[in-house]
């Protein structure tokens, strides 16, 4: 590929709808008028959402560090029970939105009226709180260790423990001389990631936090809330904006450094062999207690979410009812929020499939790096640095004549673009990796006989990414259906999506009907898996 | 040093039967090379003695002392071995001192104890100027050095040896196997090695024990393990042998259509046997039925003829001869077989 123009086009595109927004947002921050930096930071509450990002998000990987590492040795070097639907149950959290599990959380361990407390007696558990939101985003953000480790897990030769078992090592303390210090920089990444998540997290610190007492603030809440003050409080927006992406940014970078650090101590896989260690006596209680863990994490706030959707009255054990699903789904609003998500959802997932396998066949690493530069951003600060750009209302005065071309603002476009540069990442980086798995004398051999570039591209090479692809749009689709941080933030006004409204039923209004609509996106979620897993297992056949 | 002793192991994993029935005694100071194919169950077996897995039936004694039988399986680290892994196994995140020196820092000997006898072990594989080296920077050869050492500087009762010298190329594979002799006689150590080369177990071993599908078909001195194999399988495995499933009767074998004279001074019961001949024993234009020459392979020092005898290929190797082409047919006699009663 030595033509220059599609890298080009597909760069700058990047740089008008994700590059130049943040640079807008950083200028802005910088050039903040009637408000100083110290002021902001200074500000009565700043510091506390700072310090509450930091303790929820430190909490949350703590947390996910704990328990990812011990159930990834489980889960990978064991012969523990179980271990398939294990692995699909600790990592559903991936395709889940945290606040769906927050919603759960406030049904179960409300301190009046969450199931648990009624069970326990009132007020024994209080999900509230920076401790409450620190369980829930770690226990979303589990995955990221349990995946993280387990790849490396599965990367270290039985012989490296052998050997040190012959050295005169117990098995223990093979585990804890040789193949946990081999997998350590792998896990520390993990928790740096989920530090990441958490603290890009909206919906869950918004749901737990700002109706705590006291209130546990955070960067994203706080922005939220200054936003919706109007243009003074979209200065200081941007200054805390500057606070998060400089976190963010310092925290990837940690968690790149790891897993590189990590990478060169692990095998390339090549006649790897691993023998899972026999836990003899203790394979049944270790089992159960990863089953145990496994239904409290993930399956009770899901099964207290669809609860609560059959309530009659939130909080109180009255019988069965399916008056809201009979209302939010005979309601019109409710519908025209879906209407809106499935085709943003859709659209989004086919732009983003075309594109990244548009910036995958550049082959060329910048732009691929580039193109997944927007989904490490925290979406509050994306979503803000959009509106900055974009919106009429607000855009930023000597950038007026460009801003305006584009005045793409308090239109759903302006969501499409959100969600399509934001997730971008999952379609570069699946055709990337699909197109480098591909064996380029395929496409070779349809040259010889005759074809053009592009017909043996679309005859002989894109037939081999068709799963790669199909899983890009399928997670994309997935993740916008019920996108919440990107959307609260640039939905015009009185208009809905399926996230919005979640969010707006959640916090204000009817938790019954919220609940329905998690609960028809988790069955929607579990069927799509159901069926990605059979497409998978026949290709793979 | 130490003696080990095997009896009547077996080892299965599922259904299918890996060893089968093992008994093996082997001498203190003396190495014996497991040899056979891939499959044959001779890595199982070292695993087993090891301690890395635990047999279904038999007994697995060390200097008499029972480490795995009826009684139970010690764990691998408190049986005293040292063991060297066909991949190495040297830990990536630890120096080359650091590998070498942690069986010691286990069994808690002194700070400058350990100095002094890793050390001592990097000079025995001549590795002294690379102590601080992480294994990314060491080739395969080094690496296997490292291992080695690292087996061994506890001093071990036996050294295990699981295919030691497979992943390193020709010449490598050469210089270690002469140092791993090296060692041994400086040391004494009992060693058992894993080998499907049979130049490595013939060029190393006091004795080979030459297993196939989960059995020893044969344990002896090299020599005669070469010389005398007790079974075609040996033949075969160890020489490159013909073995020619047949008829034997008035002074003939026969197979098929075509009737080979025996050489004088054969003992030979009449009746069904297998007949094996060593490529280098099947004389070209002797006296003897004309076969048809289906290849001819310029080795240098000699060239190889394959015949067809039926359905089967028969190898020849001797001086190169013209009139030996492709399709031609010639005479072929045997200078020395061993015949084998079927049973």
């Amino acid at each position: 590929m030595t033509r220059r123009w599609p890298a080009a086009l597909l760069f700058l595109g990047l740089a008008a709808f994700a590059g130049f927004p943040l640079a807008l947002l950083l200028v802005r921050a910088a050039r903040a008028p009637d408000v100083a930096w110290w002021d902001t930071w200074a500000a009565p509450g700043a510091a506390q959402a700072l310090e509450g990002t930091l303790v929820t998000s430190a909490g949350a990987a703590l947390f996910a560090f704990a328990v990812g590492v011990p159930l990834a040795v489980l889960l990978v070097r064991t012969d523990v029970g179980l271990e398939r639907p294990l692995k699909a149950v600790f990592t559903l959290p991936t395709a889940i939105p945290p606040f769906i599990l927050g919603m759960g959380w406030v049904s179960l361990a409300n301190p009046k009226a969450g199931l648990l407390n009624l069970a326990l007696g009132a007020g024994t558990l209080d999900i509230y709180g920076a401790t409450g939101i620190a369980f829930v985003l770690g226990s979303g953000g589990l995955p990221l260790v349990l995946l993280g480790t387990g790849a490396a897990l599965s990367r270290i030769d039985s012989s490296l423990e052998e050997a040190a078992r012959m050295s005169g090592a117990s098995a223990a303390r093979a585990l804890f001389t040789v193949t946990l210090p081999l997998a350590l920089p792998a896990a520390l990444s993990g928790a740096a990631l989920t530090f990441l998540y958490a603290a890009s997290a909206f919906g869950v610190p918004y749901l737990l936090g700002v109706t705590a007492t006291p209130p546990t603030p955070t960067l994203t809440t706080r922005i939220y809330g200054e936003v919706l003050m109007g243009a003074s409080g979209l200065e200081r927006a941007a200054v805390l904006s500057v606070e998060l992406l400089v976190l963010a940014a310092l925290v990837l970078l940690a968690s790149r450094w790891l897993t590189r650090a990590g990478e060169v101590r692990l095998s390339s896989g090549k006649g790897l062999s691993i023998r899972r260690m026999p836990l003899g006596r203790w394979r049944g209680p270790l089992t159960a207690l990863a089953v145990a863990l496994a239904i409290v994490l993930v399956v009770l706030p899901l099964l207290a979410v669809a609860l609560t959707s059959v309530q009659p009255v939130w909080g109180q054990w009255s019988g069965l009812t399916t008056k809201h699903w009979g209302a939010v789904l005979s309601n019109p609003r409710t519908l025209s929020a879906a209407g809106r998500s499935v085709v943003l959802a859709l659209s989004s997932a086919a732009l983003v499939t075309a594109f990244g396998l548009a910036i995958a066949s550049t082959k060329r690493r910048w732009l691929e790096a580039l193109s997944g530069a927007p989904y490490a951003v925290p979406g509050t600060v994306l979503a803000l640095a959009l509106l900055v750009a974009f919106s009429r209302e607000v855009r930023f005065v000597a950038f007026d004549r460009v801003a305006f071309v584009l005045a793409i603002g308090n239109t759903l476009w302006m969501l499409l673009v959100a969600y399509t540069v934001k997730y971008l990442a999952f379609g570069s980086r699946n055709a990337s990796d699909a197109l480098a798995q591909v064996d380029p004398s395929l496409a070779e051999a349809s040259r010889i006989f005759g074809a053009s570039p592009a017909r043996a591209f679309v005859d002989a090479t894109l037939p081999q990414l068709r799963g790669a692809l199909g899983a890009a749009f399928l997670v994309t689709f997935l993740v916008c259906m019920t996108e919440l941080t990107l959307s609260v933030l640039l939905i015009p006004t009185g208009s809905d999506v399926l996230g919005t409204l979640l969010f707006e039923l959640q916090s204000y209004a009817d938790p019954g009907a919220a609940a329905v609509i998690a609960c028809a996106f988790v069955l929607v979620l579990l069927a799509a898996q159901a069926l990605q897993a059979l497409v998978v297992g026949k290709e793979a056949r | 040093m130490a003696t080990v002793e095997l009896e009547r192991v077996h080892k299965a994993y599922g259904a299918t039967q890996v060893v089968k029935g093992i008994s093996l005694s082997i001498q203190s100071g003396e190495l014996v090379a497991l040899l056979g194919p891939s499959g044959c169950g001779k890595t199982t077996t070292l695993r087993m003695v090891a301690g890395l897995e635990q047999l279904d039936r038999g007994i697995i004694r060390i200097d008499g002392q029972e480490m795995d039988g009826p009684k139970g399986s010690v764990p691998p680290e408190r049986r005293g071995l040292g063991m060297v892994f066909q991949s190495y196994a040297v830990w990536p995140h630890r120096t080359v001192a650091e590998n070498v020196a942690y069986p010691l820092k286990l069994q808690g000997a002194a700070r400058a104890e350990v100095a002094r006898r890793v050390a001592e072990a990097l000079g025995w594989v001549r590795l002294s100027a690379l102590g601080d080296r992480l294994p990314q920077q060491l080739s395969g050869g080094q690496l296997q050095r490292v291992a080695i050492a690292r087996a061994l500087v506890a001093k071990p009762r036996v050294l295990l040896l699981d295919e030691p010298l497979s992943n390193l190329d020709a010449a490598l594979r050469e210089e270690l196997r002469g140092e791993i002799a090296a060692l041994r006689a400086r040391l004494g150590t009992t060693m058992i090695f894993v080998t499907h080369d049979q130049g490595e177990a013939l060029a190393l071993a006091d004795r080979v024990a030459l297993m196939n599908r989960g059995v020893i078909e044969q344990v002896d001195r090299p020599d005669v393990v070469y010389r005398e194999p007790a079974t075609p399988y040996v033949a075969t495995f160890v020489g490159g042998a013909n073995a020619l499933e047949g008829k034997v009767g008035a002074g003939h074998f026969v197979v098929g259509e075509a009737r080979f004279p025996l050489p004088p001074g054969t003992e030979a019961k009449d009746g069904a046997a297998t007949l094996v001949v060593r490529p280098e024993d099947v004389r070209v234009g002797g006296e003897g039925p004309a076969l048809q020459v289906s290849a001819r392979l310029f080795l240098g020092s000699a060239t190889e003829y394959r015949f067809l005898l039926g359905d089967r290929v028969l190898r020849a190797v001797g001086p190169h001869r013209e009139d030996a082409a492709p399709g031609s047919r010639l005479p072929v006699a045997f200078a020395r077989v061993r015949l084998y009663p079927s049973p």
